[in-house]
């Protein structure tokens, strides 16, 4: 079919989508596709979800360091629906995620020069003392996620007294 | 505007961890509210100068029964920032209320917790702020959310009516569950509680908590009550 003239087609917005989770989830871009859509329609309703979008663009996780980032198209003046939907993805697939806005654009470009690329990916494990007990932690940009027996801990190279270097 | 969490061992991240993600939220401080019998340990000036944002120490008492939590308030008023107190049943929400040394009423709504207009006015009489709890919204789903969602906006019909002093927060128990205050404040808008009533329950904290360091400084005599310049130190 023959696209629509300018005026008819629909305007965008952008959204820059900052995830954090803990060392080993693994997040894909279904998965998060999924969250948006039902935070979407559960926050929004039908009528209000289908109206904002939420459409994934782009996604990128990094199942090492817990962090990752995506791209998510919303229909322009739409965006606090969005942003407040998106605040309510509280896990993915049964894993806490944080999930923060970090920019909007009106154009894909602009959005990635912006808004991604912009946190540090690169994690290394390293020992650490924790509740005195030498844990294996990930360590990630001053943030150390300590492994516990069942679970993580969030710290940062503050709650240490040496230096992890 | 400032974020009220509860930091390990309360919650499974450290206060560190917890003011440096608030701070990359442009959150301007933290409030560390972990209850009596799980405090934290942190040197809260060496965190704030490290990541640039107020760290402010306080205490969240979620005792049994009325006379408990009396005694707790007593013991730690002269120590803390800012003293919460977890409502929830109609004992406790009146107990806090009505005592001026408690700060906030924290989660007035849940479990079999209620608040009425003799609250409210018990609660502007006092100066104690109830807390617009957001956690449920944020991390429940169902028809749990949608009775959490109807108890938030009766809570703001009456708070709106009497100008009762409110505090907002998501009430974080790790840096995963903060969430930034522009995204609260579009959350708050679909609630019905408008961005700006969300934005300025988030800044009461730090107002608040100002205000308290005021008081609780040597400075500070009585209210009203100032040294005046004639006055030489001795």
């Amino acid at each position: 079919m023959k696209h629509l003239p300018k005026h008819l087609r629909p305007r965008w917005r952008y959204l820059a989508v900052e995830i954090e989770s803990w060392p080993d989830a693994s997040i894909d871009r279904r998965a998060f596709q999924r969250e948006c859509w039902y935070a979407g329609q559960n926050l929004l309703g039908d009528p209000g979800s289908a109206r904002a979008e939420l459409s994934v663009l782009q996604f990128e996780f990094s199942a090492d360091a817990g962090v990752g980032e995506a791209l998510v198209k919303v229909r322009h003046g739409w965006t606090d629906e969005a942003r407040a939907a998106l605040a309510c993805i509280d896990e993915i697939d049964g894993q806490p995620v944080g999930v923060r806005v970090s920019g909007i654009s009106g154009t894909i470009r602009a959005a990635e020069e912006k808004y991604l690329g912009r946190r540090g990916q690169d994690s290394e494990e390293r020992n650490v003392v924790f509740g005195n007990e030498e844990r294996v932690a990930v360590v990630r940009d001053e943030s150390v996620d300590v492994r516990l027996d069942a679970a993580f801990a969030g710290t940062t190279d503050l709650d240490y007294d040496y230096d992890l270097a | 505007m400032y974020e009220a969490v509860h930091a390990h061992p309360d919650g499974q991240s450290t206060v560190a961890r917890l003011a440096k993600t608030a701070a990359e939220f442009s959150f301007e401080g933290v409030v560390v509210r972990n209850r009596a019998d799980e405090r934290a340990e942190f040197d809260a000036e060496r965190i704030g100068d490290e990541y640039g944002i107020d760290v402010v120490e306080g205490i969240e008492i979620d005792a049994d029964d009325v006379e408990q939590a009396s005694g707790a308030v007593g013991n730690y008023r002269t120590d803390e920032t800012i003293i919460t107190v977890a409502g929830g049943t109609p004992a406790m929400n009146r107990f806090a209320v009505e005592n001026e040394k408690v700060d906030v009423l924290a989660r007035p709504m849940t479990a079999g917790g209620d608040v009425n207009h003799v609250l409210a006015k018990a609660a502007v009489e006092n100066g104690v702020r109830f807390e617009f709890d957001l956690s449920g919204v944020l991390r429940t789903h169902g028809g749990r959310r949608v009775r959490i969602i109807q108890s938030l906006r009766k809570l703001a019909d009456i708070v709106d009516h009497y100008d009762a002093p409110y505090v907002v927060s998501a009430s974080p128990q790790s840096h995963l569950e903060l969430r930034a205050p522009r995204d609260l404040a579009a959350l708050g808008e679909q609630l019905g509680l408008s961005s700006s009533f969300v934005e300025a329950g988030l800044e009461e904290w730090g107002r608040m908590a100002e205000r308290n360091r005021r008081i609780q400084s040597e400075s500070f005599i009585e209210p009203g009550v100032e040294r005046g310049r004639y006055e030489e130190e001795h």
